[in-house]
């Protein structure tokens, strides 16, 4: 059996072909997937997604939103989706950076949250590009 | 002969002349009556009979080229710019389109002119103008054109581009459509209290206002403000706060002029939206809404029709009702019309159409699913991505819009353009033909005074 990867984000399908297997990074924590997997339904999380094509692995940053897994194809819903060999690590390290120092400055309930946002946004680009390496 | 002398003196006489009227731009107000009708007129008929408004109506001071000249030459003179009067002033343009160069009345003129009492009386001063100009203005006429009709093809070109953006972006609406119809099936029994599913009592609406960031587009740009002001003006009335989140540069420059209207945030759009803008636009309305400042997030931004319609529109964002959310695409829940903060805002009535389509979408989708995660943390994981997907959408619509708009803007001003030219080039060939004759009957006349 193959197991179908679609990634999809409101731009464009980022991905869309065959995976021999997977790891996602959900709400609860990380999860693989083989092939026949039981359908599920799951909340993915501002993570990373590793990707296996035979005996190579491959990273991508999800920027939050929803996986449905079932009869070997996996629909992952992101807002935004990046290749971590698409991702600059310099500019990635420079946003992190940024998103710290701003999550320092915040101030009150609404900063906090968007600042938060940010910064888990930018470590997981940081990430993507980490594990590659 | 006192040629010289007498141009210079319609010069000076034209120069007070121009002080004394108002003057009129100097490019030739093409654009002036579109923008003028869009204030007047509702969007229902904008686009269909603009044609028919759209005769500039306009003059220009030029210099008068008749002034007083010696009893001698009165005559031939005179024989002269009757002739280009009657020439110029063709029936077909009546006295509001005053481009035809007629001849300036001056008070000096003898009193046998026909046209004096109808040109007196017409609000529009008529002018009568040199042939160089003519000729000047004719090219101008003939630049401004070229720049319409480039602006009317890069249009063109982007509304392309920006309907292939929409076609990417639907696998992934459609999907996610599906998904949410899917798990709204299986949660419907369960009580839900996703943060940004929360109705609460509404003390604070926020807007969200997409303009496009360029004029020149009809009355795209104030069709959406003035919808704007409306509503701001019922939330005033409603006693409700509120406060502005301005996409657009447009939008940006109005709300900056008027300090009195509270904005949150300006945000600018780019060429092409993307779900970056989208999701900085949905930061800000999420956080604004979950850290409670306000209880409410409406958007206005304009739906695209067709290429020649589009619709200034209000579309509630949040909160989301998990009930509702599937029925439309489009972001306003229908099923929640009792509720008493809903009557408040759906009063765009184009939903139940749509409705039944995406129904049909999902019917054949039944697999037997398991939840990872609690369904309020699905939901919750699945709100924010429906919510971004709604706002790209509005900003794709709203682009689409603008462009459209651009495209029928300037395909109108094309056409003024060369209608212009056309008139202004056969009152030039005219009077350049009474110039002739006039100088040839001078010539004739001078050889049979000699003989």
């Amino acid at each position: 059996m193959t197991l179908n990867l679609c990634v999809l984000t409101p731009n464009r399908i980022v991905w869309d072909s065959e995976v021999k297997e997977i790891i996602l990074s959900t709400n609860s924590g990380q999860i693989g997937v083989l092939p026949n997997h039981a359908p599920i339904a799951t909340a993915v999380d501002i993570g990373i997604l590793r990707i296996r094509l035979n005996d190579q692995w491959l990273t991508m940053a999800l920027m939050g939103g929803f996986a449905r897994i079932g009869n070997n194809e996996i629909t992952v819903l992101v807002n935004d989706a990046e290749k971590g060999s698409d991702i600059d690590p310099q500019e990635a390290q420079q946003t992190l950076e940024t998103a710290e120092a701003n999550l320092r400055k915040a101030e009150g309930k609404r900063q906090t949250i968007e600042a938060n946002l940010a910064l888990r946004r930018a470590r997981t680009r940081v990430e993507a590009i980490n594990v590659m390496s | 002969m006192s040629a010289p002398n007498d141009h210079q003196q319609s010069k000076s006489l034209s120069q007070n002349l121009i002080q004394k009227l108002p003057l009129p731009p100097l490019i030739p107000p093409l654009f002036a009556t579109i923008h003028l009708k869009s204030y007047t007129h509702e969007d229902k008929d904008f686009f269909t009979n603009q044609a028919s408004h759209c005769r500039p109506s306009f003059f220009f001071p030029v210099p008068p080229f008749r002034a007083s000249k010696t009893p001698l030459q009165l005559g031939t003179t005179m024989s002269c710019s009757n002739l280009t009067m009657w020439a110029s002033s063709k029936p077909s343009l009546s006295d509001a389109s005053a481009l035809s160069c007629r001849s300036f009345i001056a008070p000096l003129q003898l009193p046998s002119q026909n046209s004096l009492p109808a040109s007196r009386s017409s609000s529009v001063t008529p002018v009568q103008c040199g042939l160089r100009e003519l000729r000047e203005r004719i090219s101008s006429v003939k630049n401004t054109q070229k720049i319409t009709e480039a602006m009317k093809l890069v249009a063109a070109a982007k509304v392309r581009r920006a309907q292939e953006a929409v076609v990417n972006g639907r696998p992934f609406s459609e999907t996610l459509v599906e998904v949410l119809y899917n798990i709204n099936e299986q949660l419907q029994v369960e009580d839900i209290d996703a943060p940004l599913t929360k109705v609460r009592p509404v003390k604070k609406v926020a807007l969200v206002v997409i303009t496009g960031d360029r004029g020149l587009c009809g009355g795209f740009n104030n069709m959406i403000i003035k919808k704007a002001e409306r509503r701001i003006a019922e939330l005033k009335a409603l006693g409700l706060e509120f406060t502005i989140i301005s996409v657009g540069k447009k939008g940006n420059s109005y709300f900056l002029r008027r300090p009195y209207i509270p904005v949150d945030k300006f945000l600018e759009g780019t060429n092409l939206p993307t779900a970056k803008e989208a999701q900085a636009i949905a930061d800000d309305v999420f956080s604004l809404f979950v850290s409670e400042e306000v209880d409410k997030v409406e958007l206005l931004y304009t739906k695209f029709v067709s290429l020649v319609k589009s619709d200034p529109v209000i579309h509630t964002l949040l909160p989301l009702s998990p009930k509702g959310e599937i029925c439309d695409i489009n972001g306003v829940c229908v099923d929640a019309v009792d509720d008493e903060f809903f009557r408040l805002t759906t009063k765009e009535g184009k939903l139940t159409v749509e409705r039944d389509v995406i129904k049909t979408q999902t019917v054949d989708f039944t697999p037997v699913l398991q939840f990872e995660q609690d369904p309020v943390q699905i939901l919750d994981a699945l709100l924010p991505l429906y919510l971004n997907s709604q706002i790209l959408r509005a900003l794709q619509e709203s682009l689409a819009s603008e462009l459209a708009a651009r495209m029928t803007a300037m395909s109108n001003a094309t056409d003024n353009a060369v209608e212009l030219k056309k008139t202004l080039s056969q009152t030039y060939n005219r009077q350049r033909q009474a110039k002739i004759t006039g100088e040839i009957l001078e010539i004739v006349s001078g050889a049979n005074a000699l003989v």
